[in-house]
């Protein structure tokens, strides 16, 4: 039996061109990012229709509550002074733990394409360099890149350019090896069931050994770590390396 | 047909970025600026309420203290009228207590100067009573002749005598 594990499959090949960008394919991760961002906005919607001021609903207090948990987390650790960074943290958040749940559905992550988790990390080092320059000049921000002595220069580009790269990076493989790790396990579970249930005389034997039972059960068990934990916890690690780094940037 | 597992494609780079931003206007527009505005109307109620309830409390201060003022006020007055009257009642018993000593003093002249009378009507009675006893006796007594002169003239003395000694 051979696993393939590949990126996510392209579904359709466009003729638009560019230089750079080169040839459009709409793949599997572009669908499922929409999918995802039709879920967050659907549900944004329906937890704020209908708001009231008192005697409020359940769903609206859940609403409520996450706009509140983004303020705390957002303020709490960047001061109010960040506070139009909320939006865009609180974003970022949803998107990354959507996506990564997603794939509890069957569907493929977006977060398991380097490209997506690649953007983002691009995004939040335009946001830290610009707060450096913000906070220091930008001959302030060049200099900085001499501490504490000359010689330290190319090392210092290198970590400021391994920041982007580790989040990307990080929060891909995590998400990565939760697609490997799940695409095994089936393949392993399908392969011992054949086994299992080949063992049994004739035609019966023929028609279960075709049916993965054993695919049934154990999945749910590691999915609980390498999609709800993990999912969960790179949303959370990615949205507060943002906050920190770019907390860190102002403060020099 | 699949991309390759680890790999930057650049559409989806640059999709994955306008996607963000489009999330977070979806978010900030469907989720943060409703949920915001309605937290700020509840503050604004809740900042209404809170000041309508210190005007009530005030409201209330000052009705009490009106209370308080004409309370004592009342107090006061009451205070007056039982002062006034307390006064009213003693001068008034003063001037009937005067009115009683004026009229006992009038009745007791009056008295007085109807016994003087009485007593001075009483000595001309008896004066005349005398003179005329004493003509009589006189008359009686003596017997002889005398002169209508004389005779006047003993009895004017006589009477005089007689008023002296009373």
């Amino acid at each position: 039996m051979n696993i393939d594990i590949t990126g996510s499959r392209i579904l359709f090949e466009t003729p638009i061109e560019l230089p750079f960008l080169g040839r459009l394919y709409i793949s599997e991760t572009l669908v499922v990012s929409w999918i995802v961002m039709i879920l967050i906005t659907g549900l944004c919607i329906w937890l704020t229709h209908d708001l009231k001021v008192t005697n409020i609903s359940k769903r609206q207090a859940v609403a409520e509550m996450l706009v509140e948990m983004a303020n705390k987390f957002v303020v709490g650790n960047m001061g109010s002074k960040f506070a139009y960074m909320i939006p865009f943290v609180g974003t970022l958040f949803a998107t990354s733990l959507v996506s990564n749940l997603i794939s509890l559905t069957g569907l493929r992550s977006p977060t398991a394409d380097l490209s997506v988790e690649a953007a983002w990390a691009v995004i939040v080092f335009i946001l830290i360099t610009k707060q450096k320059i913000k906070a220091g000049g930008i001959g302030g921000y060049l200099k900085g890149f001499t501490t504490p002595i000359f010689v330290m220069t190319p090392f210092n580009i290198l970590s400021e350019l391994a920041t982007p790269v580790s989040m990307a990076c990080r929060h891909f493989g995590n998400i990565l090896s939760g697609v490997v790790i799940n695409t095994l396990i089936y393949g392993a579970l399908s392969v011992a069931s054949a086994k299992l249930f080949g063992l049994l005389p004739g035609i019966i034997g023929n028609f279960l050994s075709k049916i993965p039972f054993l695919s049934v059960g154990i999945p749910a068990i590691t999915s609980l770590y390498f999609d709800w934990f993990s999912g969960c916890m790179q949303a959370f690690i990615f949205c507060m390396l943002t906050v920190m780094y770019i907390k860190n940037a102002d403060e020099g | 047909m699949h991309q390759d597992l680890v790999t930057i494609i650049p559409w989806n780079f640059v999709a994955t970025i306008c996607n963000l931003f489009i999330q977070m206007y979806l978010i900030k527009r469907f989720l943060f600026k409703p949920i915001n505005n309605m937290l700020q109307k509840r503050k604004e109620l809740a900042d209404a309420e809170i000041q309508e309830a210190v005007k009530a409390k005030e409201e209330a201060l000052a009705m009490k203290n009106e209370y308080e003022h004409s309370i004592s006020e009342a107090r006061e007055k009451a205070g007056e009228i039982v002062a006034s009257a307390q006064k009213t009642a003693s001068l008034q018993s003063e001037e009937i207590l005067r009115d009683a000593a004026r009229q006992a003093n009038a009745m007791k002249a009056k008295a007085e100067s109807d016994i003087a009378q009485e007593k001075r009507k009483a000595v001309n009675e008896i004066k005349n009573e005398i003179g005329d006893l004493a003509v009589e006796i006189a008359g009686k007594v003596i017997e002889r002749e005398i002169n209508e002169e004389d005779h006047t003239k003993l009895i004017d003395e006589f009477i005089a005598n007689v008023g002296d000694v009373s």
